[in-house]
């Protein structure tokens, strides 16, 4: 306001005047469309032109002379010679040539046909007399193999596979009577693939019962889907952690144990275990990957253990990080065993492999814990760090290299690092769930 | 009918072969049932049956002590036997040791069993032990690595010419799909582990061998040089493998039922935080 005052300006009047016209202009933009359709786009112009305006205008007369004139025309789909008039576009006083353009869609379908003695030689029926099935090639014929129409207008009652059977078991047997080779007609559709009425029933009935599925139902289905799927992935996890309990295998357990892994396909089955009774361990953790070292290994004429074991414990690692299989070695140091056995023998093998696989899996459940715990404090309000109650030696402590160490270190070492809420230090694995956890446990079973 | 016997002893109805007595049998025997089908199940090869060769390789040196000189301090002998000291010729047709190249002839061919090389020299390298074996059993060699020690661990310590350094190694040669013909060739023989086989199925007797005498001389439990040779035990490794999954497997149970507490506690949270 001021500014305009310093300038000069008039106040409120070119500029108030310039808006309003601005918002009319807009809003009445013909341009060639009317304004109704023109607000239908939302006010906006196209951004690519449907119609070119120029093109609606222009069009220069072809030097052509068009007219247009009244004539017969016949239509060669028609049997009964009807003659017609309609309008022609006479192009410079000749008139078009040719057959009525629509005559072309006329198509039909080729019906098999049949004599009466082929009929004696090759396809009575049981289940069908001549009658019927003459009637049947005739629907057929005028209905061009519709199916569904020719069955309600069949005289008497047969469901539509009924009539599709017979049919294509007529012309089946027509097609094979009058090849001159079998070989020749193998090849044909009808012959490789013959019409199987039961299979139609069975897939037709199964399709209206999806079809007429209420939502409810199909809700349900999903959920059972769902529940199954958990189901066998759980029993698959929990097969792979859990191995039986024979300390000892004899040379025949492993042996057996892995021949059932060689057997092609996947991963656990059952009667793998029953066929091979002495088979001290479940080959469940066997992957894709073992099951092709093994392949690879009886294609090898001969190889050294040392090497099948290399190669096994590789494919085992495969899925895990370098910082894995570096605790997975340095557990196995721990508990006393050689990471590179000093007798490999065949069982030997069998087992190392076994342990490797279950260090795995207890590393894996740890960092699982781990997790749960993290989990867990972010349930409850924060107002605690750490998560306590969890016996220590195998929880967090915000330390994720913490490897396999046996209980009574590890609980001192952790106890350095936790808050100053913790009043004894020198605590016990086996230690009860502390204090402050308490009144909110019960207060959990109170609800 | 057939008769087979599947049993960790040996069988009555046995026929007697001029082998030394078995230690283990572990396979089944049957009548034979006609020559044709005898050779084309030589030629045949099974599956499922994988039979293993434990062999220890390795070498044993004397330091040469008051004789040695610069460029032959130790006297050492490098070698391939079976773990038991059984004869293994029955397998191996002949060991290739490529020594290096400083020695003269460096490739030595091994024949015949025992398959060892000894040799003077000064220093450890690789040795590359080549494998041939029969030709009814693999066509293709095999090749072990070992490191020629010569020297022992504890450098401080004094050398003595009387106690060898001796460094062995333990391993098996695994055959996946032999052939009947070796199969039958060497079923109970002591070198060999050859799997139970399935029920019903069976090999025909072998045939006699030419010499026992010779196969005797083959095996390495009389060997200048056994009373070095190392100890090898299965059993204790598998203890030690026991041991330790027994507890790791006690840790992951426990880990489990904690993983289940936390779940059960989570629960219980969120049934709170819901209503």
């Amino acid at each position: 306001m001021d500014a305009k005052d310093i300038l000069g300006l008039p106040k409120n009047s070119v500029t108030q005047e310039k808006k309003s016209r601005p918002q009319k202009d807009s809003q009445r933009k013909p341009d060639g469309i009317s304004r109704e359709v023109y607000a239908l786009t939302g006010g906006l112009a196209p951004l690519i032109p449907a119609i070119e305006a120029s093109q609606l205008k222009k069009r220069p007369p072809s030097d052509e002379k068009i007219t247009w004139q009244w004539l017969p025309f016949t239509n060669s789909a028609r049997k009964d010679n009807l003659h017609l008039y309609h309008w022609v576009r006479i192009v410079n006083g000749v008139p078009p040539t040719g057959d009525y353009s629509f005559a072309k869609y006329n198509k039909s379908v080729d019906i098999v046909k049949y004599t009466d003695e082929e009929y004696e030689k090759y396809l009575t029926d049981p289940m069908w007399t001549k009658e019927e099935t003459d009637q049947l090639f005739e629907l057929c014929q005028s209905f061009d193999l519709r199916f569904i129409v020719i069955a309600d207008r069949f005289p008497s009652s047969r469901t539509v596979e009924e009539l599709k059977d017979r049919y294509y078991s007529v012309a089946r047997a027509m097609l094979i009577a009058r090849a001159p080779s079998p070989g020749d007609i193998s090849g044909h559709p009808l012959v490789k693939e013959p019409y199987n009425v039961s299979l139609e029933t069975e897939r037709k009935r199964a399709l209206s019962m999806v079809l007429s599925q209420t939502k409810q139902k199909e809700r349900k289905e999903a959920e059972v889907l769902a529940e199954a799927k958990r189901i066998t992935e759980s029993r698959m996890v929990a097969r792979g952690a859990e191995e039986s309990e024979l300390p000892v295998p004899s040379n025949a357990g492993p042996e057996s144990a892995e021949r059932a892994a060689a057997i092609p396909g996947d991963t656990v089955s059952p009667s793998s275990n029953v066929q091979h009774p002495s088979a001290a361990v479940a080959p469940s953790t066997i992957t894709v990957d073992n099951a092709s070292i093994l392949a690879s290994l009886r294609m090898l004429r001969v190889y050294l253990r040392t090497y099948a074991l290399d190669q096994m414990v590789q494919a085992a690692s495969s899925s895990a990080g370098l910082r894995t299989i570096k605790r997975v070695e340095q557990t196995l140091q721990e508990l006393g065993v050689n990471l590179k056995p000093r007798v490999p023998t065949k069982a030997v093998c069998a087992e190392h492999l076994e342990l490797r696989r279950e260090i795995l899996t207890l590393l894996n459940l740890q960092k699982q814990l781990q997790y749960k715990e993290a989990e867990g404090s972010s349930y409850r309000d924060g107002s605690y760090a750490d998560t306590p109650g969890t016996p220590k030696h195998l929880s967090h402590g915000g330390d994720q290299d913490r490897t396999f160490v046996p209980d009574m270190s590890f609980a001192g070492e952790r106890i350095g690092k936790r808050d100053q809420k913790r009043k004894a230090p020198g605590r016990l694995s086996e230690a009860p769930l502390p204090a402050h956890k308490r009144p909110r446990k019960s207060k959990a079973a109170d609800l | 009918m057939i008769n087979s016997s599947s049993s960790k002893q040996i069988g009555q109805d046995q026929p007697a072969t001029s082998e030394p007595t078995p230690k283990s049998q572990r396979t089944k025997i049957k009548m034979v049932k006609s020559e044709d089908s005898d050779k084309r199940m030589l030629n045949k090869k099974l599956k499922d049956v994988e039979i293993s060769i434990p062999i220890v390789y390795g070498n044993v040196s004397f330091w040469l002590g008051k004789k040695a000189s610069e460029y032959q301090s130790h006297k050492w002998t490098v070698y391939v036997r079976g773990a038991t000291n059984e004869d293994i010729g029955v397998v191996i047709k002949r060991a290739v040791f490529q020594l290096h190249s400083s020695f003269k002839n460096p490739t030595r061919v091994v024949e015949s069993p025992p398959f060892e090389l000894s040799e003077a020299g000064w220093g450890e390298f690789e040795i590359a032990i080549t494998l041939y074996f029969h030709s009814d059993l693999c066509d293709k060699p095999l090749t072990l690595y070992h490191h020629l020690k010569l020297y022992p661990e504890d450098e401080s310590g004094p050398m003595s010419s009387k106690k060898p350094v001796v460094v062995e190694c333990f391993d098996e040669i695994a055959f996946p799909e032999p052939s009947e013909g070796f199969l039958v060739r060497v079923q109970n023989h002591p070198a060999v582990n050859v799997p139970r086989l399935h029920t019903g199925f069976t090999l025909p007797p072998p045939v006699p061998l030419e010499d026992a005498n010779r196969k005797k001389r083959g095996d390495t439990k009389d060997h200048p040089l056994s009373q070095w040779f190392m100890n090898f035990s299965e059993a204790d490794e598998l203890l030690q493998l026991a041991a330790a999954r027994q507890q790791v497997q006690a840790h992951l149970a426990k880990l489990r039922r904690q993983i289940s507490m936390i779940d059960g506690q989570h629960q219980q949270l969120k049934t709170i935080s819901d209503s």
